[in-house]
């Protein structure tokens, strides 16, 4: 009978410590918000209850459609771009070749150094003047070197096909082993006829000064709706770059847990590499990629460091979130906490989280459908 | 209720006040202000001033630096009853502070006080803290804009350097001549209000008319921003971001621009960025239409907690704090400028020594034309929002003047509703 | 060789072809495999790598933005090595002692037809002008100095006419103070040009190139090379408790850490394996507050989160006689002992592993807890070896909590909060090379965790987050 009791209470008891941070730090913090929202309150004075105030004034409010505007533009797109690339990192590192171990650890830096510490060096890199603008004024004006190299690539990669189809071997058009050949080949070459003076860089272009982080403009231009302002299309990629890689390392788990039978089955029954990626590969990863859509979706949403580290640096209407919305409204600058408004805005940022995952749900369900 | 709240409060006053003196217990009084290079100032302060007078008092200080944000740090702390007996109190929110009704006003104190009168600091300081005729704040130190210039663009394009007798055409052309050097632009012009505001003071702006409503239309406001971002039009102005720089001081440093609207805060970034840049510092110039100058003070006062338990404590530890041989030494080691009046004449500013010499225009600038304080009512720092993105708007070609006034106008009424 | 050549060609079976295939395909592997890893690798870690580099910089905002840094030049290093010693006798750490003679050259170039003119030297009495340095000066070298006169050592003329002359001079320590540096300004006339010198300066072209600025000689070569690191620890501490601010920090930061690392494993173990294993009443009402909990940002719960800890989590910290759990420790750790992306991962991982084992104990007369205990943790370690480092990672990271939770004093704070104190010291000033050499050394322990453990993790994850 005792050890009855405490095997019936040991659920429980294990559960304990976790129970008391959900019930605490979760369950408790949530209602309180959800009650503040309908509530004036800054910390001061007890909270007065409002009613839907708070509501009504948040849809009223410019700002909370642009800071809604753009986190689901962030969400959508920086989620869709990880996810993929992720997968590509994957695939390219899932190679059983010496040194692989260390190019890992590379690819996975961005994702360990701190959010603050990444974004200040985009912010350098982005600038008027910066890395990014100076390597694409250097495209531009050396347009000249990179068709020779093309041209030369094309050149070396036909010749050294035709040459093989002379002698009759089976060759396809995009031979890799040629393919990396005639690559190293118009480098060196190029890279001669460079050194040489023969081919030269552009002279008197006005180098790209495009301004990416202290502008309104949109892209594609004209689309108030759909547009993306550039800033936000910096903290983009920025996010893009720092997230992949953990993401890439759960597609490298699941590519590794793929049995090698697959791959040997589907290359007796000749499917070429992108078959076997669409058709063997892909429906092995379902799991992972419902997993790492369902983080990225939540994490983007909560996208909040990097506004408030590139700060005045970019216009706020730019690259406000619904974070940064509601950290404005619990902290502006220079007048009491807006508790209530704050509430407001983190209660629908919850719900539209909620609400987004679960039509994710949706689409992924109905997609496995068939 | 009030009332009865405000008798309950004087008696545990006096109860403490009487406590105090008749037992001479230690009384630690904890303040607090911002880390960074204040905390060594602070904490030398008290070490060589503070300390010393206040030991037979029994009277100790903790300074307890804050590093980030301090407005939200002291806004958390007084709600949770945890916040130091004084703090700094920036013009930029004070007033969110003092009607929230956390700090205690000192005009009981200063009335008893033999070391602090009102009239020995500068008035438009003073007001900026005061609500309802009661002060809330005594000024540590204070800013303003002025002018910095670098002598040997000027020289070497053979253009007379800016004076105070300036107005912005006659600025606006020595702008456009220096500008003719090779690499070098005119005017840092930072897309804000807190640098343009000053130039709108001069012509006549008012933030809020009789109504309590912010009309850019004012023809003030409107000639400024015309002139500000018309100078962005040639090379006599540039946004320091179009030259890789956050701000005027940076382009500055690097000798990009040849002048740039800074306050005191410019002098330590040279020192340490270009510790030998040949520069000058002049009054702002003045507008045409009024022969004004205009510009903005920003200030941090110490306040005092309304819940501390240590108030006559803290009182003489702010006297201290604000007191004649502090503010000279602050001032002499150049760490800042200090509030009291009686600092104009001090043999300080009249050194041959160009930091010494900014400092005393920066100094003057509190009391030279039109001079508002750097704070916004109840909508804060939101007030400036849409008028820096005008600004930028203006200045990067997106928008006309026009437009970005019409835009800043509608964003500001609404910003104003709520 | 022909030969053979030739018969392949004549003789070219289904398996010789295959073989030739196989043959390039190993190619492709060795090639282009490297190729492209190598230049993702530019992508991947160029950001970083150029931070790491600026943070040795002078200006790390220098545009057009180069790769060579003075600080990485040998010669360098030798001229920090020399006149270091020449300073006070040692070449590693120096100073500008009693006694010091520092011998020093430096060159520069006129255009034809001009007469270079001799240069004036000057040892500044720089102070710095924001930061905790400002104060800490106690004597300066320029009250101290006698130079000598400067002479001409060399001149020579170029092909195309013009002049460089190559002048020497020594400086000479005249007091018996220790110096702690020695800064240096030569002005020239405008128009001439400045070449090189003993030691490359920290700013070539103050004033259009009319001076050339050295922030201190006799630093010796650590302290050159690693200028901003030294100013890292050199100009941090807090001067009420004498204590290092910089290494408080780091260590605050592993204190925390570790105690996290600690609770989350063993608290997320117990729920994820109650999760996993057992059958309860409430399983998936708790279940899924878990998963709703994961999906609920911060900036929902943080307000209410830093009222309890402000109450000593409903006053129950006055049991151990604190009021309050801001500023400590302990507020941080309370607040995060286990998350609930923890149960997931270890919640997930149990439930992959086969029952037989349990079902066989439980056969045994084994009670949950020595289950749980002497079965599936042990077999756990893949899991809690990831679970681990994504703690601390996690952790060592975080950056909006501790803000909230530790305001002050400076010493209790972590390596995120105190590098934002960077950012108000030295951004204010745009000094941005402390706060970038702050920045390495915060990441830097990742890194070697990562690097160690890589192999680990990568294992780790396959049994955590994916086998759902």
């Amino acid at each position: 009978m005792r050890r009855s009791i405490k095997e019936k209470t040991a659920p429980y008891v294990l559960l304990s410590p976790y129970l008391f941070m959900l019930f605490v730090f979760f369950g408790y913090a949530f209602l309180r918000c959800f009650y503040f929202s309908f509530t004036e309150y800054d910390l001061f004075a007890p909270p007065q209850w409002v009613g839907f105030k708070n509501y009504l004034n948040l849809i009223q409010d410019f700002q909370f459609g642009l800071a809604l505007k753009n986190s689901l533009q962030f969400a959508v797109i920086v989620t869709t771009l990880q996810t993929v690339l992720a997968l590509l990192l994957a695939v390219i590192l899932n190679q059983k070749i010496k040194g692989i171990r260390f190019f890992r650890a590379l690819y996975y830096m961005p994702s360990i150094t701190s959010s603050a510490v990444v974004t200040l060096i985009f912010m350098w890199l982005f600038q008027k003047k910066g890395l990014v603008n100076y390597l694409l004024t250097s495209l531009k004006n050396g347009y000249r070197i990179i068709a020779v190299f093309f041209g030369l690539l094309l050149m070396f990669q036909a010749f050294l096909v035709i040459g093989e189809k002379l002698k009759k071997r089976p060759v396809s058009c995009f031979e890799p082993s040629y393919l990396f050949l005639a690559v190293v080949l118009s480098f060196m070459v190029t890279f001669f006829l460079v050194k040489t003076g023969i081919v030269t860089m552009v002279e008197g272009l006005p180098p790209v000064e495009t301004v990416w982080l202290n502008t309104k403009k949109i892209w594609p231009r004209n689309h108030r709706l759909f547009g993306i302002s550039y800033p936000l299309g910096s903290i983009m990629l920025l996010n893009i770059w720092t997230t992949a890689p953990t993401f890439m390392l759960l597609y490298l788990a699941g590519l590794q847990d793929i049995p090698k039978e697959l791959y040997e089955a589907a290359a007796v029954d000749g499917a070429t590499k992108i078959k076997t990626f669409w058709y063997v590969v892909r429906p092995q990863l379902r799991n992972i990629t419902f997993l790492v859509v369902t983080m990225g979706l939540i994490s983007t949403l909560q996208m909040f460091d990097q506004v408030a580290i590139i700060g005045d640096q970019a216009p706020l209407d730019a690259v406000i979130t619904l974070a940064y919305y509601v950290y404005i409204n619990a902290f502006p600058s220079s007048v009491s906490p807006k508790i209530g408004m704050a509430s407001a805005a983190a209660v629908f940022l919850g719900l539209l989280t909620l609400i987004i995952v679960l039509i994710q749900r949706i689409v992924v369900n109905a997609g496995e459908g068939d | 209720m009030k009332k009865s709240f405000a008798g309950v409060c004087l008696f545990l006053l006096l109860v403490v006040a009487l406590f105090s003196t008749v037992s001479a217990a230690r009384v630690q009084v904890r303040i607090s202000g911002w880390g960074g290079s204040d905390q060594p100032i602070i904490e030398e302060m008290l070490r060589l001033y503070v300390t010393p007078a206040l030991e037979k008092e029994g009277i100790t200080v903790l300074y307890e630096p804050i590093a980030d944000d301090f407005q939200r740090y002291i806004v958390n702390a007084l709600s949770a009853n945890t916040a130091p007996d004084l703090f700094y109190m920036d013009i930029f929110w004070a007033q969110s502070l003092i009607q929230a009704g956390q700090v205690e006003p000192l005009d009981s104190y200063i009335a008893k006080s033999k070391l602090l009168k009102k009239e020995d600091f500068i008035p438009s300081l003073l007001d900026a803290f005061s609500h309802q005729g009661k002060v809330y704040g005594i000024p540590k130190d204070f800013n303003t804009l002025a002018l910095f210039y670098n002598k040997d663009l000027f020289d070497l394009a053979g253009v007379a350097y800016p004076d105070e007798h300036d107005t912005w055409d006659t600025f606006a052309r020595k702008m456009e001549a220096v500008s003719k050097l090779d690499g070098v632009y005119g005017l840092a012009l930072q897309p804000e209000f807190a640098r343009m505001g000053a130039l709108a003071y001069a012509a006549g702006f008012k933030t809020f008319e009789q109504n309590g409503k912010s009309n850019l239309f004012h023809p003030g406001f409107k000639a400024a921003l015309e002139w500000y971002t018309g100078l962005a039009k040639s090379r006599a102005g540039i946004m320091p971001a179009d030259l890789g720089q956050s701000w005027g001081g940076g382009a500055f440093g690097t000798e990009e621009v040849a002048a740039c609207i800074e306050g005191a805060w410019v002098i330590g970034h040279l020192k340490d960025q270009a510790p030998n840049l040949n520069y000058g510092a002049t009054f702002l110039p003045k507008a045409p239409s009024t022969g004004k100058r205009g510009n903005l003070i920003f200030c941090v006062a110490w306040g005092m907690n309304k819940e501390s338990k240590h108030k006559q404590a803290a009182f003489k530890v702010l006297e201290q704090l604000t007191s004649p041989e502090v503010q000279q030494w602050i001032l002499e080691r150049g760490l800042a400028l200090p509030s009291r009046v009686a600092l104009t004449d001090n043999p300080y500013f009249k050194q041959n020594d160009r930091e010494a010499q900014a400092n005393y225009i920066v100094f003057r600038g509190a009391s030279e034309g039109n001079v508002e304080p750097f704070s916004f009512g109840e909508n804060g720092g939101r007030w400036m929002d849409p008028i820096n993105e005008a600004l930028r708007a203006i200045m990067s070609g997106e928008l006309s003047v026009e437009e970005g006034l019409r835009e800043a106008q509608f964003r500001l009424d609404q910003e104003m509703q709520r | 060789m022909t030969k053979r050549k030739v018969d392949t060609v004549k003789l070219l079976s289904e398996e010789e072809m295959l073989e030739i295939k196989l043959k390039r395909h190993r190619w492709y592997k060795v090639g282009m495999v490297y190729l492209v890893l190598l230049l993702v690798s530019i992508l991947a870690i160029g950001p970083f790598f150029f931070g790491l580099l600026s943070s040795l910089k002078d200006n790390p905002l220098e545009w057009p933005p180069k790769l060579t840094v003075n600080q990485l030049k040998p010669a360098n290093w030798v001229a920090a090595f020399r006149l270091s010693k020449a300073g006070c006798g040692k070449g590693f750490f120096g100073e500008f002692a009693p006694g010091a003679v520092i011998p020093f050259q430096v060159t520069y170039q006129v255009p034809a037809g001009k007469e270079p003119v001799i240069p004036q030297v000057v040892v500044p009495k720089r102070v710095p002008g924001t930061a905790g340095a400002a104060l800490l000066i106690e004597h300066y070298a320029a009250d101290y100095f006698r130079v000598s006169a400067v002479q001409e050592v060399k001149r020579e003329s170029l092909a195309d006419h013009s002049i460089r002359v190559t002048y020497e001079f020594t400086i000479h320590h005249t007091g018996d103070v220790v110096c702690d540096r020695l800064p240096l300004d030569i002005t020239v006339p405008l128009g001439q040009q400045f070449v090189g010198a003993t030691i490359d300066p920290n700013r070539p072209n103050e004033r259009l190139g009319r001076v050339q600025s050295w922030n201190n000689l006799t630093a010796g070569v650590i302290p050159y090379i690693f200028y901003n690191y030294h100013r890292v620890f050199s100009e941090n501490y807090s001067r009420t408790t004498g204590k290092n601010l910089f290494t408080s920090w780091i260590r605050n930061s592993f204190i925390i850490c570790i105690a996290r690392v600690l609770t989350n494993l063993l608290f997320a173990s117990m729920a994820g394996f109650a999760l996993a294993r057992l059958k309860f009443r409430g399983k998936n009402t708790i279940f899924l507050l878990m998963l709703f909990s994961m999906m609920i940002p911060a900036q929902v719960t943080f307000i209410s989160n830093y009222l309890v800890l402000r109450d000593g989590v409903f006053g129950l910290s006055r049991i151990f006689g604190v009021n309050t759990l801001l500023n400590s420790y302990s507020g941080l750790i309370v607040s995060g002992l286990v998350s609930a992306s923890s149960v997931f991962i270890m919640k997930q991982f149990f439930e992959g592993l086969s029952s037989s084992l349990e079902e066989a104990a439980r056969i045994d007369g084994a009670s949950t807890y020595q289950i749980l205990f002497r079965i599936f943790l042990p077999l756990a370690k893949p899991a809690l070896g990831a679970l681990t480092i994504l703690t601390f990672q996690g952790v060592w990271n975080e950056f909006f909590w501790p803000l909230v939770v530790l305001t002050s004093p400076q010493d209790r704070f972590t390596l995120t909060i105190g590098l934002l104190s960077f950012r108000r010291m030295y951004g204010v000033a745009f000094d941005w090379g402390p706060i970038l050499a702050g920045s390495v050394i915060s990441a830097l322990p990742l890194v070697v965790l990562f690097v160690v453990f890589q192999r680990y993790f990568v294992e780790g994850i396959s049994f955590t987050g994916v086998k759902g």
